[in-house]
Parts: structure tokens; C-alpha cells; sequence
């Protein structure tokens, strides 16, 4: 049982990360970007792409995949700000359906941009730059290394979050717009720059955790996103979507009920995404805000 | 009002009438007969349905090079089927648009089962290089041919490799596709006539973490995984990592360089077999195969499933020399009586159209993670 625990708390970390940029552009803009899977899975082509391509970076080890990983984060993020000028400004007054509509064929963009550059074929990650195998034993269950260092820098990630968003000037422009675009306008915010920020900010989470998927598992293709990217959608949507706790806490949630249904299967996932997706369907009809939806007032 | 819309009725009826006429007359009488390949080339599966495609090219430019086929030279029509029973059907039946002469598709079983229908109402023969399911000649028809091993064969040969190596309990992992499930349940059923104890799992091949199998599998001695490559890598590199040290064999939808490179080396040359027709290294005249794909298709290794189809050209393309025409019954005919030297091995087929001898070996990865012939359990 302990181990169905890590197993499920490390799966929560993946989704919670991935779910992060989903809540967060919903809590602003009211949008379900549904290319921020997608994005996920560019991060980790990228990196896969800078640390084939650059020669003698096997040598630096742990520092390259340290720097590609940062690179990577900007990439993304950048990629996240043009997409959100090139589809989604435009139609910033639109009906949220066309927004919606607009997100999935972005979704596919991605999806089949990247076959034409990188193929249909499943890739390897560089073996140096897949993370070791030691295991620490815990109770009756064991943790690889790998797994809990990927875990520590997710919450590292999702705690820094935090923090910028309580903490600064920045954070709290984007508190703001998401309580009301027109009135933070009214007092002084700018609203683009702000939205563009934080699509940068969630997509290059999304890149970091595409890099580390890769450094773990080991394995990259071009449609790894778009089902981890409908469990962070189901994610944010159980932790109560636009908040940023919420997020975290959904993810964490999914990922033990997940393991925890298989686990009661033997080890047959046949019913696991029934499960999953039921208690989507579930939390939007009996709870649409979600478990923390109405403890906090402001979303976010 | 009434009078402008008869006229817009009739100005688009005209149109529509236009464009069948033209339509009609670019499909008529052509120089070249047209394969159709009804397989992935999106989606999960993308690139074995390339592979196939390169696999069909090879062969046809072979006869091209040399005359042709009745004079004619070679065509190939790809169809998107996207391992999808939906999508495929509405690839066969462009392909049926396209007038092709003979279908060399269908990669998933799943999604050839539904196409059968379409291409025998056709009247077009089909000759299926990769899709293996015993569900394809359930219902024997003259027109269905397979190129490669049924499920069964191949669920018997992993069953007897278990029992070579004396393992005790054996549990058997599938991915919910047809072909998948089918050569689990006849491995089942082999083990259990045997009185051997077993358990079989699921997985869903578009996830990444296996961890709830992998707590299964460590309870056994051995697994046999029947899916896919892409799932295969990741569930043996997880349970290895999770210290697993029992037996390992995989299905030949995963008998692919991926798997092994996803595990990575040196453990998976260790420790990888799996059950696989053979393939170009393991054939006498393989190096020349090899050699020639390369020079084709910028030095790229030949991946599963292009010798079957590259087979499937060729012997298709005798029987039609054989029968003189490309018509359904005669290539039929003369497809049930033949006696063909591919490079999978001598084809012929059973009355239901599966193969008869279906070469069958163990593989098992070598250092540079293409899977080499271990034990052709002979003896």
C-alpha cells in the first residue's frame, strides 16, 4: 500500500504541474487552453532536440541537462505568448466558445507541426540524460531517487509559483484581472502584458515539466500530450479550476486515485480512466468549483 | 423570390453535375494499377504504417524497374485508417473511389476487421502484411489473405518458451486492441489446457507510468507483454527499475528497436526476448534487403513489418502474372494454390486464407537494441 502512495503522490506532482498552466490561464482569461498539453510535449522535443544536437554537452552531465532545461522553460514560454497573440488576443472579445474552438485546432497545430519536424516515431531520450536508478526503501514500498528529486523540483516550482503570485507587483496585476479585466484597466494595469505573462509562465512550466517527463521516463513522442493534458484538465477541474491551489491539490488527488484504482484491479487499468473521467463528470455537475472552490473567495 | 431560389437550385445542380462529369472522367481508364494501403499514418501507430509504406515501395519500384506489372506500371494509394474502426472505413471506401486493384493494408486488426467488408463488396482482393488477429478469418472469405502468423501460432510459441525455461507463474499484459488481446487470451488458454497458473492484465498504451502493472508483475516470474512497442519499453524499463528479475517476452507488435532503446543498454540485451516472424538479418540474403532499403530511404534501418510487406507486393504481384488479369476471382484462385518464396519464408495459405507454415522464432535484443534470433525452439 505504501507503495501504490508514492507511486500515486509522484503520477499527483506530473498532473498538479501540468495543471498549474491550465488553472491559471482559465483564472484570468476564462480559457480552457487546450494546447497547453501540447506545449508540454514541445518542451520535451526541444530539449530532446538541444541535447542531441549540441555537441560535447554529454560531457557537462548534470549541468547541461540543468541549462537545457531552463532553455527549454524559456522557449515554451515564449511559444506560449505567441500563441496567445497569434490565436487568442484576437478573439479576446469573442464568444468563449470560438476561444475554446480556437484552443483545440491550436491543439492540433502543435500536435502535427511537430510530427513534420520530429516524425511519428516514439523518441529515446540520450541515455546520459535519463536520471539514474538507486532506490531508498520506505516502509513496505521504495522510491527511485529519480522520482524524488523530480518531485522536489515540482514542488520547488509550484512553491516559487506561489510566491510570485502573492508576493509581487506582477502577481497581484494578475489577481486583479482575473477579479475584473475592466477595473484592473480602470486602475492602471496592463492587462495585455499581464496575460501575456502569465501565458509564459504556464506554458514554461509546462515545458519543465516536458523535460523532466523525458528525464524520467524516457521515452517522447508527438502525441504524449494530449491525454496527460485532458488528466491535468480532469486535475484542475477536481482541485476546483482557476485556483492555483486547487490545481495542485487536484493533481495530487488524481494521481492517488488513479493508482489506488489499479491498484484495486490487480494491476488492470481498464477501469481507471472510467474512474478518472467519471469523477470529471461528477465534480462539474455536483461541484463545479471544484474541492477549494469555495473556501477561497479570489481566484487565482 | 420562388424564382430566384429554382434558379440558384439549378445553377448548383448544374455545377454538381459539372463536377461529377469531371471527376468521372479523371477516374477513368489509366495506365497504372493502383495499390491501396488502408494504414496508420496518424495517431499513436503513424509509423508503422510509414514503415509499410516504405516497405510496399521498395517492391513496386522493383517491378517498375522492370516492366511493370501487364504492361502497367505500379501505383501506391495511402489511406489514413488511424487504427481507427471509423476512420478506416472511410479509408477503405476512398480507396474504392481510387479504384485501386488490390488492398495491402491494415496494420491494427481492429481497424482491417471492418474493412474487409468494404473491399470484398468491391471486388478487390486483400492481401494484409501486419494486422494478425485470429478475428480477421473467423469468417472465411476467398478474397483475405494474411501474410503474417495468427495470433495463435504465436501465442503458442510464447507459451512453449515459458515452459523452456521453467517459469512458474505466468502473467500475460495486453493493450486492448484486438490483435493484442487475442494472442493473450489464446496464451491463456494454451497455459491453462496445461494446467499452468496465469493472470492477465491490461494497460492503456497512451499512458507513460506503468506503476500499478509493474506491482503486478513483480508478483510473477514471468510476463508476456502482447501490445505495442511504444508501452513496451516504458513497462519493462519500470518494472526493471522497480527491481524486477523474472523472465520478459514481448509480442511482435514490440519486437522493434524501440523497446529496446527505451529500456536502455545493457540491461535490455540481458534480458528482452520476444516472440517475432523473421526478419531481413535473420534470413540467409538478408544483408542485400537491408543494403537496398537503406540506399532507399536515407540509411535508415528497415523496421517491423517491411519485409511482409514488401512480401505481399511481390506475391500479389505473381499471382497476377500467374492469372494473367487483376481481376478478384482469378487472383483469388490462383493466391489459394500458391506456393511463393518470399522473404518471410515459403508462403501459402489455408482455406481460411491464414498462413500455413508461419515462421514463428524467439528474438531477443542485441546490443544495438534490434531484436536477432535467439532459439527457433526446433528441437
Amino acid at each position: 500500500m505504501t507503495q501504490v502512495l508514492i507511486d500515486g503522490l509522484f503520477l499527483g506532482c506530473v498532473y498538479a504541474l501540468i495543471a498549474l498552466g491550465y488553472s491559471m490561464v482559465y483564472g484570468i482569461i476564462k480559457l480552457l487552453n487546450f494546447a497547453h498539453g501540447d506545449i508540454f510535449m514541445f518542451g520535451a522535443m526541444i530539449a530532446f532536440t538541444m541535447l542531441t544536437a549540441v555537441p560535447g554537452l554529454q560531457s557537462a552531465g548534470i549541468v547541461a541537462v540543468f541549462g537545457v532545461l531552463i532553455l527549454s522553460m524559456f522557449l515554451t514560454g515564449g511559444t506560449g505568448v505567441l500563441i496567445e497573440a497569434v490565436a487568442y488576443k484576437p478573439l479576446r472579445s469573442a464568444p468563449r466558445l470560438s476561444l475554446l474552438i480556437t484552443a483545440v485546432g491550436m491543439s492540433f497545430v502543435l500536435e502535427y507541426g511537430v510530427k513534420q519536424f520530429w516524425g511519428s516515431k516514439s523518441i529515446t531520450w540520450p541515455q546520459w540524460a535519463q536520471m539514474g536508478a538507486g532506490s531508498i526503501p520506505i516502509f513496505d514500498g521504495t522510491i527511485t531517487i529519480s522520482r524524488l528529486v523530480l518531485m522536489a523540483v515540482s514542488i520547488a516550482l509550484m512553491v516559487g509559483l506561489g510566491f510570485y503570485i502573492n508576493g509581487t507587483r506582477q502577481g497581484r496585476a494578475m489577481r486583479a484581472i482575473a477579479l475584473d479585466q475592466r477595473a484592473s484597466t480602470l486602475m492602471g494595469v496592463d492587462v495585455n502584458r499581464t496575460i501575456s505573462l502569465v501565458f509564459f509562465i504556464g506554458s514554461a512550466l509546462a515545458g519543465a515539466a516536458g523535460v523532466m517527463f523525458g528525464m524520467y521516463y524516457g521515452a517522447i513522442g508527438f502525441m504524449m500530450g494530449f491525454l496527460l493534458g485532458l488528466k491535468a484538465f480532469t486535475a484542475a477541474v477536481i482541485g476546483g479550476i482557476g485556483n492555483m491551489y486547487g490545481a495542485m491539490l487536484g493533481g495530487l488527488t488524481l494521481g492517488l486515485i488513479e493508482r489506488t484504482t489499479v491498484y484495486f484491479c490487480n494491476g488492470d487499468d481498464s477501469w481507471k480512466d472510467v474512474v478518472s473521467f467519471g469523477l470529471l463528470i461528477l465534480f462539474l455537475t455536483l461541484r463545479p468549483t471544484g474541492i477549494l472552490g469555495d473556501r477561497v473567495v479570489e481566484r487565482m | 423570390m420562388t424564382n430566384s431560389w429554382t434558379k440558384k437550385a439549378l445553377a448548383l445542380c448544374a455545377a454538381m453535375a459539372a463536377a461529377t462529369l469531371s471527376l468521372t472522367a479523371c477516374g477513368g481508364s489509366s495506365d497504372t494499377l493502383k495499390i491501396g494501403m488502408a494504414i496508420p499514418t496518424s495517431g499513436e501507430n503513424a509509423m508503422y504504417g510509414e514503415y509499410m509504406i516504405k516497405g510496399a515501395q521498395l517492391a513496386v519500384d522493383e517491378i517498375n524497374a522492370a516492366g511493370g506489372l501487364l504492361g502497367k506500371q505500379l501505383e501506391i494509394k495511402t489511406s489514413d485508417s488511424a487504427c481507427e474502426a471509423g476512420q478506416a472505413t472511410s479509408a477503405a471506401n476512398d480507396l474504392v473511389t481510387e479504384e485501386i486493384v488490390v488492398s495491402m493494408g491494415g496494420y491494427c486488426s481492429g481497424a482491417t476487421l471492418p474493412t474487409i467488408d468494404i473491399f470484398s463488396k468491391a471486388n478487390i482482393p486483400m492481401i494484409i502484411p501486419a494486422a494478425n488477429s485470429n478475428s480477421l478469418v473467423e469468417t472465411p472469405r476467398d478474397n483475405v489473405f494474411l501474410v503474417n502468423g495468427v495470433g495463435s501460432d504465436q501465442a503458442k510459441m510464447g507459451y512453449d518458451w515459458t515452459q523452456k525455461n521453467g517459469y512458474k507463474s505466468l502473467l500475460v499484459i495486453d493493450d486492448k486492441t484486438d490483435y493484442s488481446v487475442g494472442v493473450s487470451t489464446y496464451y491463456q488458454q494454451f497455459a491453462k489446457e496445461a494446467g499452468a497458473t496465469i493472470d492477465s492484465i491490461s494497460l492503456n498504451p497512451k499512458e507513460k507510468d506503468f506503476s500499478g502493472q509493474v506491482a503486478e508483475i513483480l508478483k510473477h516470474d514471468s510476463f508476456y507483454f502482447t501490445g505495442y512497442a511504444e508501452a513496451a519499453g516504458l513497462l519493462i524499463k519500470q518494472s526493471l527499475e522497480a527491481g524486477y528479475s523474472g523472465g520478459i517476452l514481448v509480442a511482435d507488435g514490440s519486437v522493434d528497436v524501440l523497446t529496446g532503446s527505451t529500456v536502455g543498454q545493457p540491461k535490455a540485451s540481458e534480458v528482452i526476448y520476444g516472440t517475432f516472424s523473421v526478419t531481413p538479418d535473420m534470413i540467409d540474403d538478408g544483408g542485400a534487403f537491408i543494403s537496398t532499403y537503406k540506399a532507399k530511404f536515407g540509411n535508415e534501418e528497415p523496421g517491423p513489418y517491411v519485409i511482409q510487406t514488401y512480401d505481399s507486393v511481390k506475391l500479389w504481384a505473381q499471382a497476377v502474372t500467374e492469372a494473367g488479369s487483376v481481376e478478384m476471382d482469378a487472383v483469388d484462385a490462383v493466391l489459394h494454390k500458391i506456393e511463393y518464396d518470399g522473404l518471410t519464408g515459403p508462403i501459402s495459405f489455408n482455406a481460411d486464407g491464414s498462413r500455413k507454415k508461419s515462421p514463428f522464432v524467439i528474438v531477443k535484443v542485441s546490443e544495438d537494441n534490434t531484436f536477432k534470433l535467439f532459439d527457433d525452439m526446433a528441437s
